[in-house]
């Protein structure tokens, strides 16, 4: 990754973007029934309004959260499957906690507590993994997707019974009140104060990763394990934060979203994030930075996705095809030399 | 008979029948894994063989072109796959990774536009008309465990037989399991790895497919959830069976044991039933647990 120019790097970025365009047009002009407004549906409106603007920078949140810990395991080659179970719990804990104390406590409060329970609960999720990495070498890929999907069905089980909201026809836990929600910052759209919070823990990642020890350690772990022996440095213990950062990421964009744009928990409340997260992170190729923009592009296919579906009715599982497309594109050269298996 | 033994006999046909994916699966995605190709995109390749077997089997009212459209189907799809990983080097787990996305939006995006839904897509197949179906069970104990899609549950263990013999008898199969286990030497040989990786890759989209329609088959529907995990519970039975044909199939039936138990539990009400379809799941992490830490 470091031995090219960081100019080829952007050249093949732009490239994977340009090309998932055209593929998106090319579906929309296979299925769309009117193709022209389809196009506008898919690229202009998003843009459109002060509404449809705001709930597409809104979208970019979680993206940008759950990515920065995607990218931060890759960097020390761990690949965190489970986003999916891990988001759902936290957004889970976060609205029982909500629903909870929101009368004991201030709002400011309730928020620092339901981050905070959200990213500790997904981090405990993918700590687990970590930890049967470290010590049962159980690859952390499978035992993360295994552990979400048990997750999903407990979360559901949880969402359809205990905490089922009975006045609503929604398979849905309650409603948090509108106070002890994130202030919106661009009305009439549901773009809420943790777009701040999202650009702060940018740089703070950034930092993290390209100046302290913890960073360089973290990618001498995933460059070369043996090196990172040979330095003294705890590859288990890396490998354990490693998942565990990531599935705390994961939690605590979870939990933003329940005390941000969506309020509550439905059934299916990841939708597909903890997947758009790896495509963000990958299409970063291990920048931080990068992860903004990257954000900002998935969560333009999926709002030219969504736009498309209720203006065409073309299915908004077109944005599987464009991030898989994407994916493909991209990872020429991304993480090499993880697909090769080390000799046992 | 007494009504017990008819429901303990009801319980094995079940496993019996959830073990037939697994096996077309799990046998396909050993190809790979002892080539040493650890292939994520069992789940994708099976849901592009169910959408398109079926879909084919809808259009023609022939099950038997509808296999040969699975089949070709989820093997294009491992071939993109090999194409991806040997000519532009992409890592080969993001690889999978893709397929699955993919796998989820072309099933989608097809699927309304062929039908105009992309919820439950249901066709009229006549699933009774099997080739042994009359004939098996007629035969006393064995062939009340078979009636239940009986062909394919037959093909499945065919399936397990003859890729046990490919892959330790014939030199395909010991070229693939040499690439798993020295692919310099195979180089060093004459052969080019990147070549059997596609063979294996092949195989295990050929499987995969099979499994994914014999799925669709058991309900005579496509659904988008269709596979939920089947794909990476087959995987795993790879592992635990420790990349052995006959281990892994015995794997499958174990799994295919507990998807049996968690939807004979959700029939008692003490007993919530969206926590019960967790035990697959939870049978499947604990076996991975074991199986490694015992090696």
């Amino acid at each position: 990754m470091r031995n090219q120019g960081a100019s080829s790097t952007a050249l093949k970025v732009l490239l994977a973007a340009t090309l998932s365009i055209i593929l998106a047009t090319t579906v929309l002009l296979l299925f769309a029934a009117d193709f022209r407004s389809a196009l506008w549906q898919f690229f202009v409106e998003p843009f459109s309004s002060r509404y449809f603007f705001g709930n597409y920078i809104a979208d970019t949140v979680p993206l940008i959260i759950a990515g920065l810990g995607v990218s931060i395991a890759f960097r020390s080659r761990n690949f965190n499957l489970g986003g999916e179970g891990q988001l759902y719990a936290g957004a889970l804990a976060g609205a029982v906690l909500a629903l909870h104390i929101s009368e004991a406590f201030g709002p400011s409060a309730v928020w620092i507590l339901v981050a905070f329970i959200g990213a500790f609960i997904g981090a405990m999720i993918g700590t687990i993994s970590g930890l049967l990495k470290a010590y049962w070498q159980v690859s952390e890929m499978i035992s993360s997707y295994l552990l979400s999907a048990i997750i999903i069905n407990i979360s559901d089980f949880f969402i359809t019974g205990l905490l089922q909201d009975r006045t609503s026809n929604f398979q849905t836990t309650a409603q948090i009140p509108s106070e002890f929600l994130l202030p919106r910052i661009f009305a009439p759209s549901k773009l809420d104060i943790s777009i701040w919070f999202a650009l702060f823990l940018i740089l703070f990642f950034q930092i993290l990763s390209k100046k302290s020890k913890i960073g360089f350690e973290l990618m001498v772990c995933g460059e070369n394990e043996e090196f990172a022996r040979y330095c003294g440095i705890s590859v288990r213990a890396y490998n354990i934060a490693a998942m565990a950062i990531s599935g705390g990421l994961y939690g605590l964009s979870g939990a933003l979203l329940v005390i941000g744009p969506q309020g509550r928990v439905m059934r299916g409340f990841s939708s597909g994030l903890g997947w758009s997260a790896i495509s963000v992170a990958l299409l970063a190729q291990g920048s931080e930075l990068a992860i903004l923009p990257s954000a900002l592009f998935i969560a333009f296919l999926k709002a030219g996705s969504d736009h498309v579906m209720i203006g065409s009715g073309v299915p908004s599982e077109i944005i599987s095809i464009l991030q898989a497309a994407a994916m493909l594109f991209i990872t020429a050269q991304v993480l090499p030399g993880l697909g090769q298996r080390r000799r046992q | 008979m007494n009504l017990s033994l008819m429901a303990l006999i009801d319980f094995l046909r079940y496993t019996i029948a959830a073990a037939t994916p697994l096996l077309f699966a799990s046998i396909g995605g050993l190809f790979s894994e002892l080539s040493g190709m650890l292939n994520i995109a069992l789940e994708g390749l099976m849901a592009i063989g169910a959408f398109f077997g079926m879909a084919a089997a809808g259009l023609t009212n022939n099950i038997f072109l509808g296999a040969l459209a699975a089949i070709l189907s989820a093997s294009l799809a491992s071939m993109l796959m090999g194409l991806m990983t040997s000519k532009f080097r992409t890592n080969i787990f993001i690889t999978g990774l893709a397929i699955n996305m993919l796998a989820q939006g072309i099933t989608a995006v097809l699927s309304q536009a062929w039908y105009h839904t992309k919820a439950v897509v249901a066709f009229d197949i006549p699933i009774d008309s099997h080739l042994f179906s009359s004939s098996i069970s007629q035969l006393p104990l064995i062939g009340v465990l078979f009636s239940y899609r009986s062909m394919f549950t037959i093909c499945a263990w065919l399936w397990v037989l003859i890729s046990a013999f490919i892959i330790k008898n014939t030199r395909h199969g010991l070229r693939i399991r040499a690439t798993g286990s020295n692919p310099q030497a195979v180089s060093a040989l004459g052969f080019s790895p990147d070549r059997i990786h596609m063979q294996a890759l092949i195989w295990s989209g050929i499987g995969s497919g099979l499994g994914g329609y014999a799925l669709g088959l058991s309900i005579s529907a496509f659904v988008p959830n269709i596979i939920s995990g089947r794909g990476w519970i087959a995987l795993v039975a790879i592992y635990l069976g420790r990349k052995r044909p006959f281990w892994v199939a015995a794997s499958c039936l174990l799994f295919a044991f507990a998807e049996s138990s968690s939807n004979y539990l959700q029939g008692f009400s003490a007993i919530p039933p969206l926590l019960v379809l967790a035990l697959p799941y939870l049978v499947t992490l604990i076996s991975l647990i074991l199986a490694k830490r015992e090696q």
